[in-house]
């Protein structure tokens, strides 16, 4: 890959976030990582309960301040691009609000933007299109069934046109088959949108189908240790999951987390 | 627990009721109809007299079902009059307390350094008995006005703003600050201003905890509407009634009020009901 002409999008360097437990303890959840994201890259952050992957996710967005080292995006800290409102973020559950139709959840940003009412339902339809639920517009959310609230979710994500898209174990909730095709989906959508992605995720697998690079994080403290690249063609369907090639990137991955196999 | 998993393996048969218990339909109709039999059921009792023979007691303590109606159609005029300042004290109180208790809860939900203090001064006095609170605004109220009516409306009012403020901002403010998870987070992505958090997240969140409070707070202020009268300057109010025509032993009118209090806190509950079900259609 001739990764030298690619446009740096996000630097992490020594970022370190200390936690002050119950019993007033200094918990080390993240220590010393050093990262660069490249424009339109795909980045899984995997590893066990416990590694900091989603803290590391949380500080990118400045949900949570790091304690030491910083991280720039686009040359910019995360509280500006925040403030930009240039996040788009999945969380674990659909954060989606009861009393909003599903369009109008998928305006919500729009909404806190101040787009006009016309933008913000043209868009919506655009992302609900996009996300394959345009029949689920005027439901509520409790009407429809979890995968199809996450699709909900990642639309939402989508549709204010972010710089990075963080997505935090987005579908660690949903059936095997669910997954599958919202695998399929986030891949289509993110080829159509070429944002940057960063995937958190305790699943091998889910690890190596999507990403461009798996970087490895292990716990006790928690840090980077190892970045793998997956080199296997795009555009990826499922039937790459029934390739050597696949599996040997699978137990490469496997056999770089610290401390032995999890 | 063993024995209930045996029980779901061998799937016997549902039981007439069993199957009635899961039928939506007739839960909708049997939820309205059963109190309603209940309701007929005492009536005949009471009127066959048998009620009387079940308490030992006469026609003169427990007026006939009968003779409450007759009398209540007789003096309807005073009835509607009372009935009409035991209401307006209601539900004048019911709306400032309730106002004033969402308001308390929204400044402690945005500040809740400031609010806190607040919350817990309002529930305070909320513990207070209102037949103890009531004597006592009697007196704080005496300046108000020169007119007594006036000056008891008032006194009357107040505690039951106090009984509805405690109720609808304890509520509210749970409504306002047990949000989804990550939902501030999400506010927080998009760098929504703290007011933006609160009319698309926090208020939306609260109505349905609006209404647990006002389930609670409508019957409240009725009955601490009632209670209040007794202690009052002015004679007024369906309770006063009750208290002077006791005082008088004439227990058939005072039946007569009884009955009336009784449907004044049904109809204002069946009314609160109704706007329950449509606003909250959204929720659940």
């Amino acid at each position: 890959m001739s990764e030298e002409k690619r446009e740096v999008e996000i630097k992490i360097r020594e970022l370190g976030v200390t936690f002050r437990d119950n019993s007033g303890n200094d918990v080390q959840a993240l220590t010393g990582v050093n990262l660069e994201i490249y424009k339109g890259e795909f980045i899984a952050l995997l590893g066990p309960s416990g590694c900091g992957k989603t803290t590391l996710l949380r500080s990118v967005a400045d949900l949570q301040q790091p304690t030491t080292g910083d991280i720039h995006i686009q040359g910019q800290t995360p509280k500006e691009i925040r403030l930009q409102q240039k996040f788009g973020f999945v969380f674990q559950q659909p954060v989606l609000l009861d009393w909003r139709k599903v369009k109008k959840n998928i305006e919500l940003p729009m909404e806190i933007m101040g787009y006009s009412k016309e933008e913000r339902s043209k868009r919506a339809d655009e992302m609900l299109e996009m996300v394959g639920l345009k029949e689920f517009a005027n439901h509520y959310p409790r009407q429809l069934s979890g995968g199809m609230q996450q699709r909900a979710n990642i639309a939402r994500a989508f549709s204010l046109d972010p710089y990075v898209l963080l997505m935090d174990e987005p579908f660690s909730a949903l059936d095997e088959f669910t997954k599958e095709k919202l695998y399929e989906d986030l891949l289509k959508a993110w080829r159509a949108t070429n944002k940057t992605i960063l995937f958190v995720t305790h699943n091998i697998q889910e690890a190596v189908f999507l990403s461009d690079r798996v970087c490895v994080l292990s716990p006790h403290p928690g840090r980077l240790s190892a970045v793998v690249d997956i080199d296997l063609p795009r555009p990826r369907t499922l039937e790459v999951k029934d390739t050597p090639h696949f599996t040997e990137l699978v137990t490469k991955v496997r056999n770089s987390f610290e401390g032995g196999s999890v | 627990m063993e024995t209930e998993f045996k029980k779901v393996k061998r799937r016997r048969p549902q039981s007439i009721f069993q199957r009635l218990k899961n039928d939506a339909q007739w839960q909708a109709i049997s939820s309205v109809a059963l109190p309603m039999l209940l309701g007929i059921v005492i009536i005949i009792l009471w009127q066959t007299q048998a009620l009387h023979a079940l308490f030992r007691t006469d026609t003169f303590t427990l007026p006939l079902v009968s003779k409450i109606g007759s009398i209540m159609f007789d003096i309807r005029g005073k009835l509607w009059a009372n009935t009409l300042d035991t209401v307006k004290v209601a539900f004048i109180g019911l709306a400032i307390g309730s106002l004033l208790g969402y308001g308390v809860a929204v400044l402690t939900a945005m500040f809740p350094k400031i609010g806190s203090a607040g919350l817990s001064i309002i529930g305070a006095f909320a513990s207070i008995p209102v037949v103890a609170m009531a004597p006592v605004l009697n007196n704080w109220t005496k300046d108000v006005s020169k007119e007594a009516s006036v000056r008891s409306m008032v006194a009357k009012i107040l505690v039951v703003v106090l009984i509805a403020a405690a109720n609808m901002g304890l509520n509210a403010y749970r409504g306002l600050s047990e949000l989804k998870p990550f939902s501030e987070d999400l506010m927080k992505i998009y760098a929504a201003p703290k007011i933006v958090v609160l009319l698309k997240l926090r208020i939306p969140n609260s109505v349905p905890f609006i209404f647990t409070a006002l389930k609670v707070s409508v019957p409240a202020s009725i009955m601490t509407a009632i209670v209040s009268e007794y202690f009052a300057e002015y004679i007024t109010g369906v309770g006063r009634q009750i208290r002077e025509n006791i005082v008088l032993a004439q227990y058939s009118t005072a039946w007569a009020y009884i009955a009336t209090a009784c449907l004044i806190g049904i109809v204002s509950y069946a009314i609160l009901m109704i706007f329950q079900s449509i606003l909250l259609r959204k929720y659940k």
